[in-house]
């Protein structure tokens, strides 16, 4: 009986012990798995030509094999070495991931294509080196100083080389690196400007980048948020704030549902600092316009219900609107009136208004500044500031006086009770506030000081120095003005008279090009476009209200002076003197002046 | 190699023996302890009902924590299918968002996507240990892209082929594999679905520990078996106490009856409380005091009725001493007497010899009856005693015609006996076979082992019926009522002699056939006190008829089964074999 109980009892605990989570199982299907999204991927676009594209147009293949890096980075190389004759692709030395960069160029003349003997070719490019486009889309200063590269052509049948029947050329003796003619990289890139926050954390400040085409729409989330984490440009650096070091991004961004969803390892993990940088996203993806989400590793969230909506909250230059054309008349500021443009009265008062040779005005808020360049005894120009609510009722006269002053320009400071601006006096760059303080502003490369203008973020300005287009950072911490390190612009114009900003990264230029002309420049020199081939003068002022993304407006107005005569663009005439409000009629039979100077009030 | 192989054999040789023993010497301990608790079972309610709780309970309390145990794990993993199914949906959605990007498994960042997402999907942190293990691989594009794996490890071994080819077709499937990935063998719970990409499909696996879930299961295991254990063996020690609670008085009750029956009336059990067992007690008391009382009057009233036998007898054998000696004086004048008055004289004479006889006797019986009877036995030879008791009634045999034989051994024959009383007895056993000897021979047989001494007298009169040989023995009894007494029996004869016979410790059996005659047999332990177990004589006398007429000569005799758990003699029946038999 008690071997029976045993039994029982070993049944019972064998049954007990091989109830448990077996070691092994069969395969179990739980169903269909997810199916492939069909068709969401947008094809890659705008891939530049192959190399057979050209078929035999030795000044096609040319054109196409200066455009053959375009892309995205990681295949330049390969397609590049398309282009290049099989014997000779070891000599393009190859580079991986951050150190792949693309020599920019623009041509200087048409590519001089000269027949040797043997049925080969030779090809000259005369060139600017305009900058070094590296993988992350900024287009930094050139490090080569080539003028000129040279390389053969020839065709597919080489001799002693037989059979192939490809058609087209090869590239021979290439140059040791990655060429894109400018052309090029307007034509297969997106020039798009990504923000990063002033090192005060009150603006936004753009900055230039360069998005191959190539890149499928999907990506360039991804593409943006990488590129604000790598950071800011480097003349840009010591006027901007970069993202907290060992900031990341988690895998890609992806969209579900119209929902953008940007993964972030956010050391700190600051709630504050992830709205900061999803402000700093609704600005760089102005074609997103619905939900943004960002969420840290440690699932702290930031969201952003419509990006739409969020510009419009949070503009990026605020009170930029309504923009009013002044000029200068007789000594004294005027207003101008055009058909189809608002005016408005004079923001100086009277006794302040005289003796002007160029002005330069400012509104922040209710606040106007104003900026005068006058005339001062002994035919000498001095500056005089002021601020005033509404109207300017005094302006405080610098100590200081001058052979020739500039135009005055206030930086577009966030801080209304300490607006600085800048001025070119004498050659030097100076930085003023409105109780007529001058003082020097040093920059890091030598040469004379001709014309100054800052950016709608007044945190960037561009100079001409010594003839050349430069540009620089700004920061206004602790209350004084300094200029970052400068950074040159190639432009193919030369002799620069006068620089404005024509947009949040591109510059409106005058100068000479064999003709005196307007050029319009993206602020690394790259693409350039000729709004005005022939001025007929050289052009002494210019100022512009430049194109930004809160106040939508078809093109840049600009208005310049040469010779005496303003003119305004893109009506493209000239500014008469009927158009010159509050004006007291002179006197009969006495001749009248024309309207200099001309500037925006904004 | 043959020397290596010889000694095999010889050591095998050597062993079966003792193999041999020890399976025996086993199989005989097995067997007298499977006695022993067969014994064991038999006898004891509280063992049977103690056992049969045990295994009863056991059977319901394994299975019932059979089952419980089994849904606890059910449960334990199929919340770890859930979760790991809900964390594989939405990391196969992501990774199928990362992976969309890409047009062609040759780009570049491919790999850091795959490496990315994998690490995001376990959990970011390549340093945390929480023991999932997230891949990625390709088995499609084996060559273009690696398998990545966060934490960095090979997931091979746990990723079954029939697991790959059930993904690989576009299915979520899962499998539990045992395998070693960190430092110790783990059960994982391997989870894989297909990660849809725009140039084909990757695979994505979840690798799961189930430690967790596995030491859950065992520790519910094992509180639920403790818990039936201990449960069983509550229910067996309840079983113990109320087994013992019933049985105890029980056994108070047979202890009590078995004195009862012992003869001790006056024993009575205990009664406590007022519950069926209570009432058993009483219930039982009262029977056994009804059974005293009973017992007690019946007692009385024999001993009353041996009592009233006795006093009359005594009382009158007063008279009858009186009347004897009046008749002594008138028998003596008899011939004196007018011939009719002297023939009344004789026939008073001797009716009162026969009053007497049996006065005698029935004292005697009653002394029996009182227990007053005691033996005077003394070694005794019995060859004199048969002697003298064929004299004496010699005379009688010689008036009816039957010779007496003896057939005595010439030794003495030495036993302890009362030799009145075996004289008695053998006078009365020739007494009566002389009386129904109808002029055949009587014979008396003497004989004699180390144990005991036997006697047989064998007459050939009418014999008895079957059923008879009892009743011989009964008072007063006779064969043919209306049959006259020749003799001056008195009908208490073999009574007495039985009783005798018994105060020696020994048998007095009676045998007889109708036409046979009959024989009786006296067996006497040689030493008083002693048992018997065998006579020295044989009951059935030699002579005597088989009941079925005996076999037919040179014929055989079966012996086989009869009815009552005895066997039947007889002859052989006829059968066609007959001639083979024999033959043979």
């Amino acid at each position: 009986m008690r071997r029976m109980l045993a039994g029982v009892f070993g049944a019972v605990l064998l049954a007990l012990t091989g109830c448990g989570i077996p070691a092994h199982t069969e395969v179990e299907v739980d169903g269909s798995g997810p199916a492939v999204a069909a068709g969401t991927a947008s094809y890659r676009r705008d891939e530049p030509p192959t190399r057979t594209a050209s078929g035999d147009d030795r000044a096609a293949f040319v054109r196409n094999f200066l455009s053959a890096a375009a892309g995205e980075p990681e295949r330049a190389y390969e397609r590049v070495k398309q282009f290049i004759a099989p014997e000779n692709r070891a000599r393009l030395q190859e580079k991986q991931g951050s150190e792949i960069a693309v020599n920019v160029v623009r041509l200087t003349e048409k590519p001089v294509i000269t027949e040797n003997a043997n049925g080969l070719f030779s090809v000259r490019l005369p060139v600017q080196q305009v900058g070094l486009l590296r993988a992350n889309g900024v287009l930094a200063p050139p490090v080569a100083t080539e003028t000129e590269y040279r390389f053969g052509l020839r065709g597919t049948v080489s001799p002693g080389q037989e059979g192939t029947e490809e058609a087209g050329l090869f590239v021979t003796n290439p140059p040791n690196v990655l060429l894109l003619s400018a052309d090029a990289l307007r034509q297969y890139y997106q020039a798009r400007p990504v923000y990063f926050w002033s090192s005060d954390g009150s603006r936004l400040v753009p900055d230039q980048r360069y998005l191959p085409l190539a890149v499928p729409d999907e990506r360039r989330v991804s593409e943006v948020v990488k590129w604000l984490i790598a950071g800011p440009s480097e003349w840009l650096s010591t006027g901007v704030s970069r993202l907290p070091d060992r900031t990341a991004l988690i895998n890609n961004a992806i969209e579900t549902e119209d929902r953008w969803e940007v993964n972030l390892d956010l050391p700190g993990d600051d709630n504050r600092k992830l709205a900061q940088i999803g402000t700093q996203l609704a600005w760089s993806l102005p074609e997103l316009n619905g939900q943004l989400q960002l969420t840290t590793r440690n699932q702290s969230r930031a969201a952003i219900p419509s990006l739409r909506q969020h510009r419009l909250e949070h503009p990026v230059y605020p009170g930029t609107d309504n923009p009013q054309r002044f000029t200068v008349y007789e000594g004294a500021v005027h207003p101008l009136a055009f058909l189809g443009e608002g005016s408005a009265p004079v923001p100086l008062a009277a006794e302040v208004n005289r003796d002007v040779l160029s002005a330069g005005l400012s509104r922040v808020d209710d606040q106007v500044l104003a900026a005068l360049v006058v005339t001062a005894p002994g035919g000498r120009q001095r500056l005089a500031t002021g601020s005033g609510a509404g109207r300017v009722q005094i302006v405080n006269p610098s100590p200081q006086t001058f052979g020739t002053v500039g135009r005055p320009i206030w930086l577009r400071s966030p801080d209304p009770r300490r607006p600085y601006g800048l001025v070119v006096a004498d050659r030097r760059l100076w930085r003023f506030d409105d109780r007529g303080r001058m003082d020097p502003v040093p920059l890091n490369v030598a040469g004379p000081v001709t014309a100054v203008a800052a950016s709608l973020d007044g945190h960037r300005i561009a100079v001409v120095i010594g003839g050349a287009l430069h540009v620089a950072s700004l920061n206004v911490d602790g209350g004084v003005v300094t200029a970052g390190p400068v950074r040159k612009v190639a432009t193919s114009l030369t002799d620069l008279s006068a620089v404005d900003w024509a947009g949040e990264n591109t510059l409106l230029l005058a100068g000479t090009a064999g003709r005196s002309a307007v050029y319009e420049v993206s602020i690394d020199g790259a693409l350039q476009t000729a709004l005005v081939a022939d001025v007929g003068a050289r052009v002494t002022h210019l100022a512009a209200y430049p194109t930004n993304p809160v106040v939508p407006l078809p093109s840049v107005l600009i208005m310049y002076e040469a010779n005496g005569v303003a003119y305004r663009y893109p009506q493209r005439d000239t500014i008469r003197r009927d158009q010159v409000l509050d004006v007291t009629p002179p006197p009969s039979g006495g001749r009248a002046g024309s309207p200099t100077a001309p500037f925006f009030l904004f | 190699m043959t020397s290596t192989s010889n000694p095999t054999p010889d050591t095998s040789a050597g062993w079966r023996p003792a193999a041999r023993m020890l399976g025996r010497a086993l199989v005989g301990r097995v067997l007298g302890l499977a006695a022993g608790l067969h014994q064991t079972w038999r006898r004891s309610l509280q063992v049977r009902v103690v056992t049969i709780t045990l295994v009863v309970s056991s059977l319901l309390v394994g299975g019932f924590a059979y089952l419980i145990a089994n849904k606890i794990t059910d449960i334990l993993l199929e919340n770890a299918k859930t979760d790991t199914l809900l964390r594989l949906r939405s990391g196969s959605d992501y990774a199928g968002k990362q992976f969309s990007l890409y047009q062609q498994p040759q780009e570049a960042q491919l790999q850091d996507t795959i490496e990315g997402t994998v690490n995001y999907l376990a959990g970011g942190d390549p340093q945390q240990t929480s023991g999932v293990v997230v891949a990625i691989t390709a088995d499609r594009y084996a060559g273009i892209i690696e398998t990545r794996t966060s934490p960095a490890t090979d997931v091979r071994p746990l990723v079954s082929p029939e697991l790959r080819a059930a993904v690989a077709d576009g299915k979520v499937a899962h499998q539990i594999r045992t395998g070693r990935l960190a430092d110790q063998r783990t059960k994982y719970l391997v989870y894989g679905s297909p990660v849809p990409t725009s140039f084909g499909q990757l695979e994505l696996y979840y690798l799961v520990p189930l430690n967790r879930q596995d030491a859950a299961a065992a520790d519910a295991r094992a509180t639920v078996l403790a818990t039936g254990v201990t449960l069983v063996l509550l229910l067996g020690l309840l079983a113990a106490l109320v087994t013992r609670l019933v049985v105890t008085p029980v056994r108070v009750a047979a202890r009590t009856a078995q004195r009862l029956s012992a003869g001790l009336l006056d024993q009575r059990m205990a009664v406590n409380g007022e519950d069926d067992l209570a009432l058993l007690a009483a219930s039982f008391n009262q029977m056994a005091t009804n059974l005293q009382r009973q017992i007690l009057r019946l007692e009385e009233m024999s001993r009353l009725q041996r009592r009233f036998t006795s006093d009359v007898s005594h009382e009158l054998r007063t008279p009858l001493t009186t009347v004897r000696m009046a008749a002594d004086l008138i028998f003596a004048e008899r011939d004196e007497f007018d011939p009719a008055v002297a023939r009344s004289a004789e026939l008073l004479q001797a009716e009162l010899d026969r009053f007497e006889e049996l006065l005698t006797d029935l004292l005697e019986i009653s002394r029996f009856d009182a227990g007053f009877a005691m033996l005077d036995a003394e070694p005794t030879d019995l060859t004199p005693i048969v002697h003298r008791v064929a004299d004496r009634l010699a005379a009688l045999a010689e008036r009816v015609g039957v010779p007496i034989e003896l057939d005595v051994p010439g030794t003495p024959v030495i036993a302890e006996i009362d030799p009145r009383r075996v004289e008695r007895v053998l006078r009365n056993l020739v007494g009566n076979a002389v009386e129904h000897g109808e002029g055949k021979p009587v014979r008396i047989t003497l004989g004699m082992d180390e144990t005991a001494v036997a006697i047989t007298v064998r007459d050939h009169g009418v014999g008895l019926k079957p059923g008879e040989e009892k009743l011989v023995f009964n008072r007063f009894w006779r064969a043919d009522p209306s049959r006259a007494r020749q003799t001056g029996g008195t009908g208490l004869g073999l009574s007495i002699s039985l009783e005798d016979a018994r105060l020696h410790g020994g048998w007095l059996e009676a045998w007889g056939a109708p036409g046979q005659g009959a024989q009786f047999r006296l067996t006497l332990p040689a030493r008083a006190g002693d048992r018997l177990t065998t006579s020295p004589l044989r009951l059935v006398p030699a002579d005597a008829a088989l009941p079925f007429g005996g076999p037919r000569d040179g014929e055989l005799l079966t012996i086989g089964p009869a009815g009552g758990g005895a066997l039947a003699i007889g002859p052989v029946p006829k059968t066609d074999d007959d001639r083979a038999e024999a033959r043979s």
